[in-house]
């Protein structure tokens, strides 16, 4: 795989496609301007751009609807776009296509706090829901590094993570109801504000299709209690090793911790000098957070204090204020956009793998890094196993952009060798489409591909993404036709 | 096309797949009992070429569940019955779809581990069907439902193709989540044959707390100012019983904790005007009680926590009782007799957001099992043609004739 770094522009929308397109949003609602649809040709993944043929500001669900309608009928390939702030390219728009940008669909609908649920737009930005609850004591658990700007509707799309899904799990797990924009054009909803919904979980496949299933227009969230007493432990070590170690131990010792962050030396120092988050400086800090009510959190505490002694740690230090842990968590948080400070150019990874495969996998990591001569930086979610290895490198150096993906993709592959996966909160997109490949057979992405045929049968909804390739869904009636791109040798039939 | 092949030349076919020891006749059905995910997939190949019609079946604890299928062969997950693999350190396990809840559960508490959800009959159930109905006891509270503890499936599809879905770690967001859609499908889009779970530590110390009162009302005022309070609840019911109700909570913490937090409590119960009463770790498993009798309707009912006072005194006044979970999950036992009330209660929940279904029709009567079909039923109903093309695979068992 190799990234182009230019842009592409390429097909243009008939007019008619364009009138319709128009009167489907009103005239303010449409950008055609070549300079303005320029802002949308990448999301966080910046090294993949394509101008979209046209960017639709929707702001409700009907001028939705008619958009993709349009869509429908002439056969223009369709992205949703929040905040952009998506490290696959999932936001990426298609060549001839266009991106339905939800920023002005941002309104909090309801707020049911007797029953701990919420209702949104999918352009409302993650941590609006918090803060809309946070007086009756209430926060949406999925804490993505990029909350202070990414939206509801990315989040649902990439089943997005964050630092805290240890014990709360991710944002599948927090989605109750969601309404559907159908590729076809069709309007529905999956789940309901009660549990068990009957009929099939189309909720459940739906979060974290990457938007190749449709495009939401309201999601209901569950939202939660917030602890008590919330505790965040700094411990630093000598080796990464230990940290892991440490990671093991406090889980064997049935303590589960609101979170447990790995950070090694280079990433402590790049957030030191982006954020000053006062970090140890040491060869690998564990961050554990630990919530619930204060007593069991103050006798947790004292456990894992002596698990982090047993292993090795010099240095424990709890912070002592709110004002503190959020400063701890800022750095943390800042971790990727840190790396821009040790290298002009960087490419953050998001493998998973088995919590004790983590010291053999590092190790492989830096004998890997080291065989390239490119320096690679890990931050990770270490008790889930999510790792962030960051490759650092230099574009303008000839074939090192080359090199450092091909670095990035090798180290993807080893965690899934060790029995992991190639993403667990970033999504694959455009990004990781062909390392699918390597962790699932023909017969797993046929299987999966069932579903997005179900769902859209044309391959419109950010088409080309997630699966190495496209597949066609065969008409169901009439005779058979050879697909145009079937007989070009571009896809096979399906 | 209608098939007339002769049974046994099927009989001689699932023979050679499986041995003649595993191929049985009962009444008009070939009972077939594969050894694993190959013999499965050579089963459903053979059966989607003929098209005959499969019913999936673990114990049978809940095949009355769902609509009546009327199989050719009938294939039975009892071999399959192992634990695979249980990685303790990294809390994950993997097991066979015909391995009973309990079986599984005493091998993963070697290590002090469980699959944290409590299921119906966890001695017979087998894990296959326990997915297949997506059961859930009172344990959702705390660590949710069988979509957020399974993390990855082997299943078969209807023409024997054999694909996996999720995978070892609990975080992955690699491909779409067919768990997810097979998680209560009721066996309508493959065959489940192992599953890999997430893991949690059997909790050390609990302690159930029950509380009386002869309205429903005060309960359900006490069940929400719970799910608002920041004690360390892993479980919290509201259950009728005869002429009163009760509000069961159970307490998850350190002994010291569940000490200290005793007392908000019951100062919270004695707010209500509720009077407390011995509870045991029995009552958790008071909603299995409802399937003993033989003549009522069973209904599983769902909706919103503030719903659940409501919806239980209506019960009662049909003469019904039932057990409600706070996650807003009922089961109920109805009289026979009591057709009409029922119906109205199944219209009251839909509006509300919630559902009824019928698990058990009483056999002088019988009502719909489904109730208001979705607006995405069409949706489910491309999804299973593209599963299940030839409909082989429990036909009509689900909503909407699916």
């Amino acid at each position: 795989m190799s990234y182009a770094s230019e842009s592409l522009e390429v097909q243009k929308l008939s007019e008619e496609a364009l009138r319709e397109l128009a009167a489907a949003v009103g005239a303010d609602g449409i950008i055609v301007e070549l300079s303005q649809r320029q802002t949308y040709e990448c999301d966080g993944l910046t090294a993949l751009r394509t101008i979209p043929s046209a960017v639709l500001l929707p702001r409700s669900r009907e001028e939705v609807q008619a958009i993709v309608g349009v869509c429908a009928r002439h056969h223009i390939p369709f992205v949703a776009r929040g905040a952009g702030t998506g490290l696959s390219g999932g936001a990426l728009p298609a060549a001839g296509g266009i991106v339905l940008s939800f920023a002005r669909m941002n309104r909090i609908l309801a707020v049911d706090l007797t029953n701990q649920r919420v209702t949104v737009e999918p352009g409302v930005i993650n941590t609006h829901v918090t803060q809309r609850v946070a007086s009756a004591g209430y926060f949406y658990a999925p804490d993505p590094s990029s909350q202070t700007v990414c939206t509801i509707g990315g989040n649902v799309a990439e089943n997005a993570g964050g630092a805290h899904c240890l014990k709360y799990g991710f944002t599948t797990t927090h989605v109750l109801a969601l309404e559907v924009v159908l590729p076809t054009g069709e309007l529905i909803h999956f789940g309901s504000v009660a549990p068990d919904a009957p009929g099939y979980d189309l909720t459940g496949v739906f979060v974290g299709s990457e938007g190749t299933l449709g495009v939401v227009t309201a999601i209901t969230l569950r939202i939660v209690k917030r602890p008590e007493e919330v505790q965040v432990l700094l411990a630093a070590y000598d080796t990464i090793a230990a940290a892991g170690q440490t990671v093991s131990d406090i889980i064997a010792a049935s303590i589960l911790p609101a979170a447990m962050e790995i950070m090694d030396r280079l990433s402590i120092e790049a957030a030191e000098v982006s954020v000053h988050p006062n970090y140890p400086v040491c060869e690998a800090l564990l961050l554990v957070e630990l919530d619930g009510s204060r007593a069991e959190v103050d006798l947790q505490m004292q456990q894992v204090r002596d698990l982090c002694r047993n292993n090795g740690a010099w240095e424990d230090r709890l912070a002592q204020s709110a004002t503190e842990r959020m400063l701890v968590w800022k750095g943390r948080k800042a971790a990727f956009a840190a790396a821009g400070r040790l290298a002009p150019n960087y490419i953050v990874q998001d493998g998973v793998i088995p919590r004790t495969k983590l010291p053999i996998i590092l190790e492989e990591i830096a004998v890997m890094a080291a065989a390239t001569g490119l320096r690679v930086t890990n931050v990770f979610h270490a008790g889930d196993g999510n790792l962030h290895p960051i490759v650092l490198y230099d574009a303008s150096i000839p074939g090192q952009e080359a090199t450092a993906v091909d670095l990035s993709i090798r180290i993807l592959h080893r965690c899934v060798d060790h029995g992991g996966s190639i993403t667990g909160e970033h999504g694959v997109g455009k990004e990781k489409q062909q390392s699918m490949g390597y962790m699932y057979t023909e017969p797993d992405m046929d299987t999966m591909q069932l579903v997005r045929c179900a769902f859209d049968p044309d391959n419109l909804a950010n088409p080309d993404k997630l699966f190495p390739r496209p597949r066609l869904c065969g008409e169901k009636s009439g005779p058979y036709h050879l697909h145009p791109l079937e007989a070009a040798g571009v896809a096979e039939y399906f | 096309m209608k098939s007339t092949i002769d049974i046994d030349v099927i009989r001689e076919r699932l023979v050679e797949i499986t041995g003649r020891d595993y191929v049985t006749i009962r009444e008009t059905c070939l009972v077939v009992r594969p050894a694993n995910t190959e013999q499965v997939s050579a089963l459903m190949e053979f059966a989607n070429g003929k098209r005959l019609r499969v019913e999936v079946c673990g114990a049978g604890t809940k095949r009355e569940w769902g609509n009546a299928v009327r199989p050719s062969i009938l294939l039975e997950t009892s071999r399959m019955n192992t634990v695979r693999e249980h990685t303790w350190q990294d809390l994950t396990c993997t097991v066979e779809a015909g391995c009973t809840w309990q079986a599984m559960q005493a091998t993963l508490a070697q290590h002090g581990q469980f699959v944290a959800l409590d299921a119906l009959w966890p001695d017979r159930g087998t894990i296959g069907g326990i997915l297949a109905t997506n059961d859930s006891g009172s344990l959702r509270l705390k660590y949710g439902s069988l979509r957020d503890l399974v993390i990855g499936v082997t299943l078969v599809l209807a023409d024997g193709t054999i694909a996996r879905s999720g995978g070892k770690v609990v975080k992955n967001v690699a491909g779409y989540d067919l768990h997810k859609l097979m998680i209560g499908a009721y066996g309508t889009l493959g065959v489940l044959t192992e599953i890999t779970f997430r893991l949690h530590s059997i909790p050390r110390h609990t302690e159930s707390f029950s509380y009386l009162s002869p309205t429903s009302e005060p309960l359900g005022e006490m069940l929400l100012s719970l799910l608002d309070s920041q004690l360390n609840t892993q479980a919290v019911q509201l259950r009728s019983a005869r002429n009163s109700f009760s509000l069961d909570v159970q307490l998850s913490a350190l002994p010291e904790v569940i000490e200290q937090q005793s007392l908000p409590l019951n100062a919270m119960a004695k707010k209500f005007g509720l009077e407390r009463v011995d509870s045991s770790n029995e009552v958790w498993s008071a909603r299995q009680s409802f399937f003993e009798g033989t003549s009522a309707f069973i209904a599983k009912g769902t909706m919103l926590p503030s719903q659940i006072a409501k919806t239980v005194s209506g019960i009662r006044r049909l003469g019904g009782d039932s057990v409600t979970q706070a996650s807003g999950v009922m089961i109920a036992g109805i009289p026979s007799d009591q057709e009409v009330g029922l119906l109205a209660l199944r219209c009251r929940l839909e509006e509300e957001g919630g559902s009824l279904t019928i698990l058990r029709n009483p056999s002088v009567n019988s009502v719909d099992r489904w109730g208001k079909l979705p607006d995405s039923i069409d949706l489910m109903r491309r999804i299973k043609y593209q599963f299940d093309p030839n409909g082989i695979l429990n036909p009509g068992r689900f909503l909407g004739g699916i």
